[in-house]
């Protein structure tokens, strides 16, 4: 067993790796992780617009995001890999990569439920920080930027954590419209091996989670330093200065 | 009952004209006539529910109005205008929250120092140096790291007057300063107030602390049922308020 995991990976590291490049497109476990950062990347800062848009007081803005968000959360990710396969082409008459239809989908699907957090964690912060911000003499943007999203973003951490996670594992659907990723190049080694799928697969399923196990342990250093610094254990001498204040541990 | 009638008043940092303010059909303001001149301070007091929090909100229009007009230093606050103008008016008005809202992610001397940095782009180094001369002030020195869940309710309360002190504004709002606070930290607090009223500061207090506002206040405005009930010296206001309502009100607040 373990034999033919070996076997397997001797025989097609590099097709797992890279896919046919550089004889074809760059396939492989390379251009899952380049969906994958892609997909976040630009889901993201799409997100936090989406965000603000759903909180904005313009309704031209904020029902037609609002209907973007619910329409996407409510329609499967498949459904809308193969709608944008099929529709776009014909929408605009170009031959658009795979890719950058997955690419696109992704963003938008992720981005509608990525969006619904990080509005929870605006709104969960609640008016007062908005006000002091806006009193102080801030702009809107400048509160969002400065005051808000800093303390949302953190709040929602292992939330969006789940969305990143989920955005990595969704990049696999990429197989159906021929994306060329780690799971497209797993089963041209299946179909070659033909005998071997349980192995073949198992490969696949412990190279996902050793990704995806990566960025939940990336995250949770990122989590424990910003909460360490905010709560001013930065240092063990200043530790040692708040032990020694007797106010400090004094709540009203 | 209007306040001051000299409606020129350069020395008239706030004056509000007629400010009517409703949620639905529920009327909050009917129609508030008052003015804070400059080096006043002007205590706002009433029961609950008379408007007090929503009148001081509407000075720096974090409450927009109906009708009637604000004016900070001749401007009219509430006038259409772009909000890059208001920024800037609001930038000149202080304003201490009843939920101090420091900023959390933020160490005190942060709080304090970001605004400007920010709003006005004073230098970081600058803005620091002053956030430190501040806090210094208000006896919050050795706390200038401490993050606010680690200040004690007082503490943050004093840190909150520092960031609006950071600003320099032309005028303070402060929306019940002590509330929820334990009586030796209202000390604390209100000894930060009288050493800025002291200075010449110009302020508009809304407050439950009589005693308090009758050391430090110009001028007293008893407001009940959003309307300005009685309005006049503390002596005045405290020992023979001409109001019913009023009487009532300062006999239970002894």
């Amino acid at each position: 067993m373990i034999h033919d995991l070996i076997a397997i990976i001797d025989d097609y590291w590099l097709l797992l790796l890279i896919g046919q490049y550089p004889n074809g497109p760059l396939g492989g476990l390379a251009n899952t992780l380049i969906l994958s950062a892609l997909s976040i990347a630009i889901a993201f800062p799409f997100a936090i617009l989406l965000a603000f848009a759903r909180l904005s007081t313009y309704r031209m803005l904020r029902w037609p995001v609002t209907v973007l968000v619910y329409v996407t959360r409510g329609v499967p990710l498949l459904m809308l890999v193969l709608w944008s396969y099929f529709l776009v082409p014909l929408l605009t008459g170009a031959d658009v990569p795979s890719f950058y239809t997955m690419l696109a989908t992704l963003v938008v699907y992720e981005g509608a439920f990525l969006s619904e957090i990080i509005r929870a964690g605006i709104v969960a912060l609640g008016q007062g920080q908005m006000d002091a911000a806006r009193a102080l003499g801030h702009s809107y943007f400048g509160a969002m930027r400065y005051v808000i999203l800093p303390q949302a973003l953190y709040n929602m951490i292992p939330s969006m954590l789940s969305t990143f996670v989920a955005t990595i594992k969704d990049t696999t659907l990429g197989y159906v419209i021929n994306v060329p990723d780690l799971t497209f190049a797993a089963s041209q080694v299946n179909n070659q091996l033909l005998t071997q799928p349980f192995q073949v697969f198992l490969i696949l399923a412990l190279t996902y989670y050793v990704i995806c196990w990566s960025l939940t342990s990336l995250t949770n250093v990122i989590e424990r330093r910003i909460t360490r610094r905010r709560a001013g254990l930065a240092s063990k001498r200043r530790q040692l200065a708040i032990s020694l204040t007797p106010n400090a541990t004094e709540q009203p | 009952m209007t306040a001051s009638l000299s409606t020129s008043g350069k020395d008239q940092t706030i004056r509000l004209a007629d400010v009517r303010k409703s949620y639905g059909d529920y009327d909050v303001l009917k129609g508030i006539d008052a003015a804070v001149s400059r080096g006043e301070v002007v205590v706002i007091c009433g029961p609950s529910g008379s408007g007090k929090s929503t009148l001081i909100r509407t000075v720096n229009r974090l409450e927009e109005i109906n009708s009637g007009s604000i004016f900070f230093e001749g401007q009219d606050i509430h006038a259409p205008m772009s909000g890059r103008e208001l920024n800037q008016l609001r930038s000149r008005i202080g304003f201490v929250f009843q939920s101090f809202n420091l900023f959390p992610h933020l160490s005190a001397v942060d709080n304090i120092a970001m605004s400007p940095i920010r709003v006005k782009g004073v230098a970081p180094r600058e803005a620091h140096e002053k956030a430190l001369k501040l806090l210094d002030r208000v006896g919050l020195r050795e706390k200038a790291d401490s993050y606010p869940a680690q200040l004690s309710g007082g503490q943050q309360r004093r840190a909150a007057i520092a960031r609006t002190l950071a600003m320099q504004p032309k005028v303070i709002l402060f929306d019940e300063p002590t509330s929820a606070l334990d009586p030796e930290m209202v000390q604390e607090v209100l000894n930060v107030i009288r050493a800025l009223a002291e200075e010449g500061r110009t302020m508009l207090l809304v407050t439950h602390e009589m005693g308090f506002a009758r050391q430090v206040s110009s001028e007293v405005v008893f407001l009940h049922q959003g309307l300005v009930e009685e309005q006049g010296s503390p002596q005045q206001v405290f020992e023979n308020p001409l109001s019913a309502r009023c009487k009532q009100f300062m006999s239970s607040n002894r």
